[in-house]
């Protein structure tokens, strides 16, 4: 519903009062409402964006403090072969967990959605409660279960099938705690995507394709797109700023920009390099949101 | 409907990706809460039923502390987010303007946020400002980054109160404060209700956040455990790590199914998963 | 002299660039049963909204009970809306529903119980009141929807299409019992809606909106049987609208086909009319001398079961649409058959002439 604005009208004849209080009077609670929680989030969210860009040009003091300045040696710093093939396999983990993702999400929601009948709520709630609690608790889990002395490397041993092989440390352990932290923002979304979809239209494919994979490509996946796309978004950004399954399950040879990042905080101490890296990640993540966002409108648009 | 739905053939390999992915997940989860009934270290073997680990845990004052911290914290986070973020989606339904919409979006920008990226903004700010670290910079960073969560939820309850309720109200005599108050209000209850056990759920649960904004002492539950973890493997983790569990569950579970408390039909898992079903 | 319940004066809207209303001037007496009939987008809806409160006129006023409302919100305006949607609270039981608007004037709380039993049992709704709105259907909430806004004794209540959500049979029902109602509490109802069956047989006076202004306003046989404008003679019932030129009490339709118009003043040869004349005026036999008659071929013939239609050709390119009710004197002797010829008749007050 349209705000109104009132107008004056053309000509006064004098025989009505001019007061304008205005009967739908709607937009003053509503527009005073939005003002506390806007001003909350321009203060802690925007603001802390902007210092966050503001300290990427600053330095260390002599005594370790961060103060501001306006050099850009943080940012010359970074273009560096170490950091920049950091970020390369940061990208490489982030995309693998998404193409990983996808390939579990698919099933896991067809399956649920098609053939979960009076079930489909416990399952679907089965998946996200685990999502919701505690991811840390989660991480350390895996971290327990593939330690050299952890459920997995024992029964390997127990049954003779070796003498326990290095598990963490690799970058599977890392890409497979990401898959495992992130893959139910692709479940849900592709869900959704499915529950709407006119299931009649995969019949037809059936009729028409007779290969489920054929029908799979040309009914269902153009279909669920948006989820696709959407479980798409969820899933790489958080990936690619993780630092959690990172440090737990990886090595020096698995950090990923957000371990880099972390340490800059925590026990480097270098808090403008820090930023400067954070800013550096934002940037790089709009590039490649905005040219994601590109190709798939114009694909949206070519349909 | 429910006929269309039973295609002839089960879908082998679907199937059995979904039956492999739960074990995949629930794995470790039980694991972890098997272990902490071990009455030895080992993590590897079991060798007998004890409780001692539970026991550690409610004499381990650090982290009883840190428990009450974190539920604290969650709680607090919750009651902010809660009131903002339904502010929040108030205005942002039923103002349609440009601004409007610049504020929906800049709202929404801490759900696809890096949680790093808002660490480290959070710390900036708060030492920036010269706040001390502490259980409050928690909170603030927390009810911060919480808000999108409610206002999402909220407005999809909102979107389905056509105006004319509102209007309804206002026709027989109530001031748009008094109509917001005896109509709005208790229709978004449920929603309210859900989204307050989510952000809860996720508050008490949250690491990296906390991480970057939290004080030396005392600590939020999932930092301290953090610590404990870098520095080997303990078993009474797993009993901590085992009641983290089963009270996220218990929240979340909660907040799933309040909805249909109030309406036999919806639950947040159509709010989640995005509302009708054929 | 009476003051009207509502008046509207010069009321205009526009919005987004158009005039959705445009220089409204109505009077609505006291008690009267008024409907606002018109096609989607004629801004009889704005027109209600605005009576209402819910939206600002751009310029005009509107007189409830002889004040002055146009600046006053909605909440003080003796006037209550059933919506369309009916917009009932669902977290409230029937009776806290209809017992709303008391309970935000501060009156007694036995005294609302009283009125709240009253009301529902006006309403037929009696046994129900303790249940939720999700519990009644469609019918049922609308007759909440209709006692929480009457229970308030305004001095206007504004009904937005409030039978369209209803199916066929419960509508008509429902007419009869607005109607009824209506008598009895003696309220003015100002009614919207665009089913010109249901304006016609509820109204006391009807008025037609079309394009943000009123095209013809009176009684349900005035508009009916008098149209002022093409418009009201189309959008009511249906008309066979033959246009040409006037010339010496005849209007020249087709080149074979000049129709006399006995009983027409003030047009002068040469000019355009448009006359009008209702299917079911027209005779195909046992005509007056009074009648105005004209040979013609039947066309096609379409059976309604209380009524059958004849199409019929009564000059190059006009053709009219009779309506004949068959009546069982008519079933065997009186059947027409595609090709036959026929006279048609009508009495010249039958024929309108519109401009």
């Amino acid at each position: 519903m349209a705000v109104d604005v009132p107008t004056r009208a053309p000509e006064d004849t004098g025989e009505r009062p001019r007061r304008r209080q205005r009967s739908s009077q709607r937009t003053w609670l509503w527009g005073s409402l939005l003002a506390l929680p806007t001003a909350w989030m321009v203060t802690f969210f925007v603001s802390s964006m902007v210092i966050v860009v503001l300290l990427s040009f600053g330095n260390t003091t002599r005594d370790g403090f961060p103060v501001f300045g306006t050099t850009t040696e943080n940012f010359s710093a970074l273009w560096d072969e170490v950091y920049l093939r950091l970020f390369l396999r940061s990208l490489v983990y982030a995309l693998a967990t998404v193409a990983l993702s996808v390939l579990i999400a698919y099933p896991v929601a067809y399956a649920i959605a098609l053939h979960g009948g009076r079930y489909k709520n416990a399952l679907i709630a089965a998946i996200v409660v685990p999502f919701f609690a505690s991811y840390l608790i989660r991480m350390y889990a895996w971290k327990a279960l593939l330690s050299d002395d952890g459920l997995v490397n024992s029964g390997l041993r127990n049954t003779g099938l070796g003498d326990g092989i290095e598990l963490l440390n690799t970058p599977w352990a890392v890409i497979g705690g990401l898959v495992y932290g992130f893959v139910v923002f692709m479940i849900l979304p592709i869900y959704a995507s499915l529950e709407r979809m006119d299931l009649s239209l995969i019949e037809a494919g059936k009729d028409l394709y007779h290969s489920p994979f054929r029908t799979f490509l040309t009914v269902t996946l153009p279909a669920t797109r948006p989820g696709l796309y959407g479980g798409m978004l969820l899933v790489f950004l958080p990936a690619l700023g993780d630092f959690v399954s990172a440090q737990l399950l990886g090595g020096s040879s698995t950090f990923m920009i957000g371990n880099l990042i972390q340490q800059q905080f925590a026990e480097g101490q270098n808090w403008p390099l820090g930023s400067a890296m954070t800013v550096a990640m934002m940037v790089a993540l709009t590039v490649l949101m905005v040219a994601y966002l590109r190709a798939t409108s114009s694909r949206a648009r070519e349909q | 409907m429910a006929r269309a739905r039973r295609l002839e053939r089960k879908p082998a390999v679907a199937v059995a990706v979904t039956v492999v992915f739960f074990a995949w997940l629930y794995l470790p989860i039980l694991t972890v809460a098997l272990f902490s009934f071990n009455d030895q270290k080992s993590l590897s073997a079991f060798s007998g039923f004890s409780l001692r680990w539970y026991d550690d845990f409610f004499h381990n004052d650090a982290l009883l502390e840190s428990l009450a911290a974190s539920l604290g914290i969650a709680l607090v986070s919750a009651v902010g987010a809660l009131v903002l973020g339904t502010m929040l989606a108030l205005g942002l339904e039923r103002v349609r303007s440009r601004r409007g919409r610049v504020i929906g979006a800049i709202t929404l920008l801490p759900l696809v946020t890096p949680e790093i990226v808002t660490g480290v903004a959070a710390l900036l700010v708060f030492t920036g400002v010269g706040l001390k670290l502490s259980l409050g910079t928690v909170i603030l960073a927390e009810i911060t980054f919480s808000i999108a969560y409610v206002t999402v939820i909220v407005r999809g309850r909102l979107a389905n109160i056509p105006l004319e309720v509102e209007e309804a109200a206002r026709d027989l005599g109530c001031t748009p404060l008094q109509s917001l108050r005896l109509v709005t209000l208790p229709a978004l209850v449920p929603a309210l209700l859900a989204s307050g056990l989510l952000v809860f759920a996720l508050v008490f649960d949250d690491f990296v956040l906390a991480f970057f904004t939290t004080g030396v002492d005392p600590q939020p539950l999932p930092v301290r455990i953090y610590s404990s973890i870098r520095f080997g493997v303990s078993p009474a983790i797993n009993a901590v790590g085992t009641l983290m569990l089963a009270l996220s569950a218990l929240l979340i579970v909660a907040a799933l199914l309040l909805p249909r408390l109030f309406n036999r039909k919806s639950s947040s898992l159509d709010l989640i998963t995005g509302g009708e079903r054929r | 002299m009476n003051t009207p319940a509502v008046s509207l004066r010069g009321l205009t809207k526009v919005f987004a660039g158009a005039t959705v209303v445009d220089d409204l001037d109505l009077d609505v007496s006291s008690g009267e049963f008024f409907s606002l009939l018109g096609p989607s987008g004629c801004g009889k809806t704005t027109t209600l909204r605005i009576i209402a409160g819910f939206s600002d006129p751009t310029s005009g006023s509107v007189l409830v009970g002889g004040e002055d409302v146009t600046s006053t919100p909605p909440h003080k305006r003796d006037v209550n809306t059933v919506f369309q949607s009916y917009a009932l609270f669902e977290h409230l039981d029937v009776r806290r529903n209809v017992g709303f608007g008391l309970r935000r004037k501060g009156i007694d709380r036995a005294d609302i119980d009283r009125r709240v039993a009253e009301m529902l049992e006006l309403v037929e709704l009696g046994a129900r009141g303790k249940d939720r709105p999700s519990e009644l259907s469609g019918g049922q909430r609308q007759r909440v929807a209709l006692a929480r806004a009457l229970i308030n004794r305004p001095k206007v209540l504004l009904l937005d299409e409030p039978l369209a959500a209803l199916d066929l049979k419960l509508r008509h029902a429902m007419q009869a019992e607005l109607k009824s109602i209506q008598r009895e509490v003696g309220i003015t109802f100002l009614f919207v809606t665009h089913d010109q069956d249901e304006a016609l047989s509820m109204s006391d006076r009807v008025a037609i909106m079309n394009g943000g202004v009123i095209e013809q306003c009176g009684t349900p046989e005035d508009v009916y049987e008098n149209p002022t404008s093409v418009f009201a003679a189309e959008f009511i019932g249906t008309s066979n609208l033959m246009t040409g030129a006037y010339a010496a009490g005849a209007v020249t339709v087709a080149a074979d086909l000049k129709l006399p118009i006995p009983g027409h003043t003030g047009s002068t040869d040469g000019d355009q009319i448009c006359v009008a004349i209702r299917p079911e005026k027209i005779w195909m036999s046992d005509f007056t001398p009074a009648m105005v008659q004209t040979p013609g071929t039947i066309v096609s013939t379409s059976y309604h079961g209380s009524t059958t239609q004849y199409l019929v050709s009564v000059g190059t390119g006009v053709t009219i649409s009779v309506l004949e009710q068959n009546l069982p004197r008519m079933r065997a002797d009186n059947r027409w058959e595609p090709g036959d010829r026929v006279d048609i008749g009508w009495l010249p007050e039958h024929a309108v002439v519109l401009t």
